[in-house]
Order: C-alpha cells, then sequence, then structure tokens
C-alpha cells in the first residue's frame, strides 16, 4: 500500500501481544485482566524522506486511507538520505517460522482463568512467615504471548514468537516501631513449568524485614559492593553513552573512544542475545537485522558502538546494531566469585541492594542515585541503611573495580552479576 | 472541547441501547459496577535534528476498556474494535472477576453519582486548531525558528534536538449507574535538549512546555521563551560541580521544585495506597502533618494545564481537592474504588493511561498554596549555609518508608546567605514526613510549572507541578567526601 501510494520503500512491523494477568491483594484474588493487542507500525521512505506511523485501525480501507496520509506526510518533511532500510547481507533470514529460538511454550493456550487465579493463589504467603508483622502482600501472575512479524519492500520477512510467565510479589511488613518496610521479588521464564513462583513471596517478606530498623548513616567514602539484582545501574549508563544517536550529537562521554582502553581489564561484556531456549533473546532487531554475539567491550577497550543504518549513515561508518539484546558482564578477576566471596573480598562497606531515584548526565559520565542496601563488616552484613546516596563519575568508578561476580540471573534483560569497587562516595 | 453526545456514539459506532446492554453483560457473573471506557486517539510527532525536520509520524490508538467492580476487585479486559461481539467478549472477560459470587449493590450516596451532562461552556480545554487535520508541515517553521534562536544567543551551541508531540483524544464513559460523559482532550508538548561545548566541556540542557492545546500552541512567543530558556544560566553550568554532599538546608526554588510535593507527599496520598494499609501516611488523617499555614493542593481545574481534566477516567467532574489544610491532612486522592472503601466522595483522581488500563489513584495538578515568607531571596538568607535548586528531571518515592529522592539538573551553594558556587547532576533524598515536618519557611511566589512532566506510577500519566520558593531545614545531598 506504501509503495502504491508513493513510497520508494516501506517497512511494516506487525505486533500480536495476549496477555493475562490475576493479581492478588493479602492472598486473595483483586484483580483479573485480559488484554490482546494488535497494531502495525510502517516506516515510509519517499524521496529520501522518512516518517514512521502507526495504528491498530486494521480494516483494509482505514489502512489505506492511514497509509495514503503517511505517504503524503512524509512527503511534506525535509530530506534526510540517511534513512534507508538495512543492507540485506545484514538481515535475519532464519526467522522464518518464528519458533526457531525455542521461546514458544505450548502449555500457554491450555492454561485458563482457573488455573491462572490457582497459580496467583498459591504463590501467596497469606501470613507473615516470620514474627514481623505483615502489612500486605500484593502478587501478580501474568502470562503473555508475543508474536512479532517485520517484512519489508526489499524482501525482508522475520518472525519472533515467544511466551512469557512471570511472577512478581511486593510486601510491605512493619517493626514494632510502627515503621513500615517494603520489597519485592520477581521471577520469569519463557516457560510455564519453570517459573520458579514458589519462592518469590517468601524472599520479599525476607528482604523487607532485613530492612527493618534501616537508619540513614553518616557519609563516607568506602569500598561499595552492589547486588546483581541492581547491578545493571553502573553499566546501562555505559551502554547508553555507546549508542549511534548520542556519540553522533555529541552527547557521550565515551565519543571518540572506540578501540581505546577506557575501563580495567576486568570489564568484558559480550551481548549474546540470540541464544536458543534462553529468556530475553531474539533473532533480530527493529530493522530486522540479524542478532549475533559480539564483544563490546574487551578487557576495557571499547570494541563498538551501536550503530543502527540511519546512526551508521550519518557518522560514515559502518553499521553494527541497533543496540545491545542481552549484554553480559564477564566473571572477574576469577569466575564463580559469589556475592559473599566478594563480601569477604572486601571485608568492609556499603552493599547496595537497592536504588531509588537518581541519573546520569550522559555527556559527562557523573551520576548521583540514592540508596539503600547493609552496611558490611569482617566481610558480613552488619546493619541495614537507607536514605544514602552514591555519587560519582562512570569512568571514574570502574576505574577502581574490584571484583565482577559469576551470579548474574538468567531472566534478567542485562546479566550483570554483583559488582565490587573500591573509594565510593556515599552521604547520608 | 466538548462537541456533542451524536458525535462520540458515531466516532465508536455505538448507541445508548447497546451501552446499556454491554454494562448489563459485563454484571452478567455479578458485581457491583462496571464501565466503559472508549477512546479514539490520534498522536503526532516531528523532529528537528542537524539541523533539518527530518522525520514525523502519525499514531492512531483505538478501543475501549470494560471494567467490573466487585467490592474492591476489579476485572479489566479492552478490546481494539468496538464492534458488539468484540465489546461482549471483552464485558464477559472484565466479569471474570465476579465469578457468581459478588456481593450485592454497593451503597453509593446521591451525591456520588454525577449525572450531569458535559457543558462545553465550562470546558478547561477548548481548541481551535485540531492537531488530527493540520498538516505536520505546519510546525516545521516554529521548530527551525527555536533552533535558530538558540544559535543566534548562543555560539557554544554545538546541536539542537528539538521534538514536537501532540495528542487528540476523543473519549466516551458509560457506567451502571447510567452515567454518560464524553468530550475531546487535546494536549501539546514540546522538548528541546541542546548540546553545547566550551572546550573539553559538554552541558546539556533540556527544556520543554505542555499544555492542553490544540495548533494555537504554536506562537512566536513560546518559541522565544523555550530558546531564552535554553540558555539560561549557561556560565554557571560550564562552571558547575559537585558540592560536598552531606545534610544541609534547601532553599527549593519556586516551579519545578513542585516534584518535591509530587514525590515526597502527593503518592503517598493517593488512597490505594492508604487503603492497602501501605503508605506512611496512611494512619495520618486529621493530624498535623507539618507546620501551621501550608495548603497542599491537587487541582485538575486550571485551564489548559496538562493535569487538568473536565471527567477524570471513571466520568467524575475534575475538581480541585485540599490534601492538607492549614499544616492538617485533610484528604486523599480517590477513585470510585478507594471512595467507595472509605466512605467519601471521589475527587476526581481516577485517571489512565489509555484504554487499556483500568483507572487508579493519580495526581493531577499538585501544588503548595503561596507563603507568607517573604521571597525567595529573604529565604536563602535564612538558610545561611546549604543549597538552591531549580531544575529538576526527574524523581522516585517509596511510599512505605516514605523516602524520596529527585534529580538536580542545576543549582547553587548557599554560604553564609548568599547563592555562590554552581552545582550540578546531584541527588536529593529525604523523607516525606520528615521533610514536610522540617519546612523552615514558604515565600509567596507560587508558581505552576508547566513542563512536560509524566508520572510514572504503573501506567504514564500526564501531570504537572508548582510550588511557592520553600525553605528545608535538612536533606541529604548528594556529592563528594572531600578527603
Amino acid at each position: 500500500m506504501a509503495l502504491k501510494a508513493g513510497a520508494q520503500k516501506a517497512r511494516v512491523n506487525l505486533v500480536l501481544d495476549r496477555m493475562n494477568l490475576v493479581s492478588t491483594l493479602d492472598a486473595q484474588i483483586d484483580k483479573c485482566s485480559s488484554c490482546f493487542d494488535r497494531s502495525i507500525r510502517i516506516s515510509v521512505f519517499a524521496d529520501e524522506k522518512f516518517g514512521a506511523f502507526s495504528t491498530n485501525k486494521l480494516e483494509k480501507k482505514s489502512l489505506e486511507a492511514f497509509i495514503a496520509k503517511a505517504v503524503d506526510t512524509v512527503k511534506m518533511l525535509a530530506p534526510d538520505p540517511c534513512r534507508d532500510l538495512p543492507a540485506q547481507d545484514r538481515v535475519q533470514k532464519d526467522a522464518v517460522t518464528g519458533r526457531e529460538l525455542d521461546l514458544l511454550d505450548e502449555t500457554y493456550y491450555t492454561i485458563d482463568g482457573k488455573q491462572r487465579k490457582e497459580t496467583a493463589l498459591a504463590a501467596c504467603l497469606g501470613k507473615a512467615p516470620g514474627k514481623i508483622k505483615l502489612v500486605s502482600e500484593e502478587g501478580e501472575y501474568s502470562d503473555n504471548i508475543y508474536d512479532t512479524l517485520i517484512v519489508d519492500s526489499q524482501g525482508t520477512f522475520c518472525r519472533q514468537t515467544e511466551t512469557s510467565f512471570e511472577y512478581f510479589c511486593e510486601v510491605t511488613v512493619e517493626d514494632e516501631n510502627g515503621e513500615k518496610y517494603s520489597a519485592y521479588d520477581w521471577a520469569e521464564s519463557p516457560r510455564f513449568a519453570n517459573l520458579p513462583w514458589k519462592e518469590v513471596s517468601r524472599n520479599a517478606y525476607e528482604k523487607a524485614c532485613a530492612m527493618t530498623g534501616a537508619r540513614n548513616c553518616r557519609g563516607r567514602r568506602c569500598n561499595m559492593v552492589v547486588d546483581r539484582e541492581v547491578a545493571s545501574k553502573f553499566v546501562s549508563p555505559i551502554l547508553m553513552a555507546l549508542r549511534g544517536d548520542n556519540i553522533q550529537q555529541h552527547n557521550s562521554f565515551l565519543e571518540g573512544k572506540e578501540g581505546i582502553k577506557v575501563f580495567p581489564d576486568g570489564m568484558t561484556i559480550v551481548d549474546c542475545g540470540a541464544r536458543k531456549g534462553e529468556s530475553n533473546c531474539i533473532l533480530f532487531d527493529d530493522e530486522g537485522v540479524a542478532a549475533k554475539e559480539h564483544v563490546i567491550i574487551d578487557r576495557g577497550t571499547v570494541k563498538e558502538y551501536f550503530l543502527n543504518t540511519f546512526s551508521a549513515n550519518k557518522m560514515g561508518k559502518e553499521p553494527t546494531c541497533d543496540g545491545p539484546v542481552r549484554p553480559r558482564l564477564m566473571g572477574w578477576p576469577r569466575a564463580a566469585l559469589t556475592r559473599d566471596d566478594i563480601l569477604e573480598m572486601c571485608k568492609e562497606g556499603i552493599l547496595v541492594t537497592e536504588f531509588n531515584g537518581g541519573n546520569t548526565n550522559t555527556a559527562t559520565g557523573d551520576f548521583s542515585f540514592g540508596i539503600e542496601g547493609f552496611v558490611f563488616k569482617k566481610g558480613k552484613i552488619a546493619y541495614p541503611v537507607k536514605e544514602m546516596l552514591v555519587t560519582g563519575n562512570i569512568v571514574e568508578l570502574w576505574s577502581n573495580l574490584i571484583a565482577c561476580g559469576d551470579d548474574s540471573r538468567s531472566c534478567m534483560s542485562k546479566l550483570i552479576p554483583t559488582l565490587a569497587f573500591s573509594n565510593v562516595d556515599f552521604n547520608g | 472541547m466538548i462537541l456533542n453526545k451524536e458525535y462520540y456514539m458515531e466516532v465508536f459506532g455505538v448507541s445508548l441501547p447497546q451501552l446499556e446492554e454491554l454494562t448489563a453483560r459485563a454484571l452478567k457473573n455479578g458485581g457491583n459496577y462496571a464501565d466503559l471506557y472508549f477512546e479514539d486517539t490520534c498522536y503526532s510527532d516531528i523532529l528537528l535534528r542537524d539541523s533539518v525536520v527530518g522525520a514525523g509520524g502519525q499514531h492512531l490508538d483505538y478501543g475501549c476498556g470494560i471494567r467490573v467492580l466487585c467490592g474492591e476487585k476489579t476485572g479489566y479486559a479492552y478490546s481494539e474494535s468496538t464492534d458488539i461481539p468484540s465489546l461482549s467478549r471483552a464485558a464477559a472477560a472484565a466479569g471474570i472477576i465476579a465469578d457468581g459470587t459478588a456481593p450485592g449493590e454497593v451503597a453509593v450516596s446521591a451525591a456520588n453519582r454525577y449525572f450531569g451532562k458535559p457543558n462545553p461552556k465550562a470546558d478547561r480545554y477548548p481548541f481551535t486548531g485540531d492537531w488530527r487535520t493540520a498538516p505536520l508541515s505546519e510546525a516545521v517553521p516554529f521548530l527551525e525558528s527555536i533552533e535558530s534562536a538558540i544559535r543566534a544567543k548562543e555560539s557554544r551551541c554545538s546541536k539542537v534536538i528539538a521534538s514536537l508531540s501532540s495528542s487528540v483524544s476523543d473519549i466516551l464513559m458509560y457506567n451502571s449507574y447510567g452515567e454518560l460523559k464524553y468530550e475531546t482532550r487535546p494536549l501539546a508538548s514540546l522538548s528541546v535538549t541542546t548540546i553545547f561545548i566550551q572546550g573539553d566541556k559538554t552541558v546539556q540542557t533540556s527544556v520543554g512546555r505542555s499544555l492542553r492545546m490544540g495548533t494555537e500552541f504554536l506562537t512566536p512567543q513560546l518559541a522565544a521563551d523555550i530558546a531564552a530558556e535554553a540558555v539560561k544560566g549557561l556560565d554557571a553550568l560550564f562552571d558547575a560541580r559537585r558540592p560536598k554532599g552531606g545534610k544541609m538546608s534547601v532553599v527549593m526554588g519556586a516551579g519545578a521544585s513542585g516534584i518535591l510535593l509530587h514525590e515526597a507527599m502527593g503518592h503517598a496520598f493517593e488512597a490505594d495506597f492508604n487503603r492497602k494499609g501501605q503508605s506512611v501516611f496512611a494512619d495520618k488523617m486529621g493530624k498535623q502533618i507539618c507546620p501551621k499555614g501550608i495548603n497542599i493542593i491537587d487541582d485538575g481545574t486550571i485551564p489548559a494545564n496538562r493535569g487538568a481534566c473536565n471527567f477524570d477516567d471513571e466520568g467524575v467532574p475534575g475538581q480541585k481537592t485540599y490534601m492538607v489544610e492549614d499544616g492538617v491532612l485533610t484528604s486523599f486522592l480517590h477513585d470510585r474504588v478507594s471512595a467507595n472503601w472509605y466512605g467519601v466522595a471521589p475527587t476526581g483522581n481516577g485517571r489512565r493511561e489509555s484504554f487499556r488500563y483500568n483507572p487508579i489513584p493519580r495526581m493531577r495538578a499538585t501544588y503548595m498554596e503561596s507563603g507568607r515568607d517573604g521571597t525567595v531571596q529573604d529565604l536563602i538568607a535564612a538558610a545561611g549555609n546549604g543549597i538552591f535548586v531549580d531544575s529538576f528531571s526527574n524523581g522516585e518515592v517509596k511510599i512505605g518508608e516514605g523516602d524520596f529522592t529527585f534529580y538536580v539538573k542545576s543549582g547553587f551553594l548557599i554560604e553564609n546567605g548568599r547563592l555562590t558556587m554552581p552545582v550540578k547532576d546531584i541527588n536529593i533524598v529525604g523523607n516525606g514526613p520528615k521533610a514536610l515536618a522540617d519546612i523552615k519557611g514558604v515565600a509567596g511566589d507560587l508558581k505552576i510549572d508547566d513542563g512536560t512532566w509524566t508520572c510514572g506510577k504503573e501506567q504514564s500519566v500526564a501531570v504537572s507541578c508548582g510550588i511557592p520558593s520553600v525553605l528545608i531545614g535538612k536533606l541529604t545531598v548528594g556529592g563528594e567526601q572531600y578527603d
């Protein structure tokens, strides 16, 4: 339709997304919802001009009018020859059935409303499993099937179908002084049978209980250990700074650093986003470009920027990828380090288990985050702290790397293990 | 804009008897309330980058969300098609919550039912230029004029990214009480990010404006104002550094500092958190929670404001809600669910991101009324030593604990009662109840900030905030620990 309306090239991303969700409050069903989305996104390339459009009105007549208007709109914009479809040799050709990555659990089709409610209720604590008062327990079971299809005017055809099952629980407890503390835990799997929902609520309760009595404590410069659940906070700014649009707009502290050793030997990040059967993997990006395993940072040296077709054309460079799919930070200085090993290695400092707000300046790498966690002494957790801040610069922080664990959670989109740094500024 | 009922019925292809039939279908399995929320939204966006308006687009989102309440329990489903069979299926799916064991009709007092017909004369966002029909090209010279103005003012300007996004939503609501509401909601947002380079230093500024307006939003004055804001205080930003961190007095400048109210108090006043016993303010109703003389408001009645609403997303009239009066907590922010639970009238805070979501208590425009403690200069002098902040990017709160943070893009140190070293990129952390109780002064300079504020509690909803200049005794400021 787009070509008929006057475009020279076009790409269509079609998405079908169905999700069912059951929420509980204090071990009673609180909410059931059923969602089904179908939408079409159309990228239009006409006379070296570009526009992106979407609609969920999919009746043929409505779609024809929408696309014709889209092409007319694009023609009103200024030309930008850097906008283009990706080169054909970069496009994924082995994602035809949608099932190549083995992320579709056929069990999904057999789960009914009754089973969803039973699963959600079975995952609840109902009452406090310990001495500390349980104020509220909010649980949420959800299952989802997601089907995406990309076709373009140069023959690209990519499809992926995947299922996802998740259980999330947030618990609020109250100590003997009437102070409240909340914490959450969650689990996710592409397969229903592998969803480890049984421990989630108890983990959330134990996390909340561990924070009772938390206080703001004196500011200090000391070691910082960052728990695997939240450690991506110190990797995401680096990945953001490697994005082509930030580099091209002079809005990156890693501009001009390609091929240069910026970080310590202990930092190696590999994108392993196309692995069969693993959560968050995908065979192609939004342009249809094939995802593949590649090194992003090798022993501290920046190996590549994330350049999609547009960014690469803008910068006159070869395209790489739109962004990392499933970046993995490798263990260092040795394999198999756990959080306990790292606390023992560091002896004294603050273990960060949760962030509360904050930001990183992409242009400078300066960051400041609210944190909570624990002071640890002699390699053991001593007491909880909250209402504190950690402040610094990402590059300087990483120059003080002590260790990267080997304990990242496989269900997370970024595989970042427990991290440890020295000489970190905390304010309290 | 409020058009006639027939217009909205035609947009969604439904009739009143069909709406009645659908709510009845939703309640077939039990339950005591059902509502329908029809939405037809057209979003447009256009982007200036590298001095070229080279990208734009339009996005249509259409559908109907159906909710069934069974006591406080919610069943929710939606359909992207509004033909009757599709809507009936969604109604049945939402009705599953009742499970055939619903309690009887919940008594809702006559005062809490809203049968009034939408009144075009009381419209809080009438507009003349419809974004849906205006050619995108009309915005091109507007964005170009902003870049030209910035470059004319500042030779250090390296890059300008300016984006204009707009939406117009036709909304139709109907519920099992028989209340029918309809309106058309416009929203226009302008964001400009500018990169400045001086030697080896890079500074980024981000400014924005968002109002519920049609294409009349695009004025030469707005372009000039935004360009002036983009370069404001640039020398100080190049000189800015991190302060020594720790606990100190904080003067919050008028306007955008209202994020303090949004994060530190507003969320904790949302009644769903209180109904569940989670909020740090759950047992504070009627109690003094901050110094006398302080009034904190959540307001849906400011014309063209980003948080304005003729009706909330449950059809309850938009209104001005005093949460704190003379320092006493007087009201939470209610949707119909929490209002029923508390036995009070809903406050018009039942809001949602789109038909894909059920409404929950959300803020609108949250602000503190002007005080009587002089000017911002008086507060800076009274602070003695501390920090002055007036430019922010984001914030967050933990409801149970009341711990909040907000990120300061720029400000100044206060030394001996005067502004000295510029500072930037610091986080401030505090505790809501403690910060409220620790307010030492409120100036008489209330300013509502019309930035592109979006609240992300489960769903993204447009809000705004405001505050007069306020002095808080002690908050923790992020910074370096000088050895």
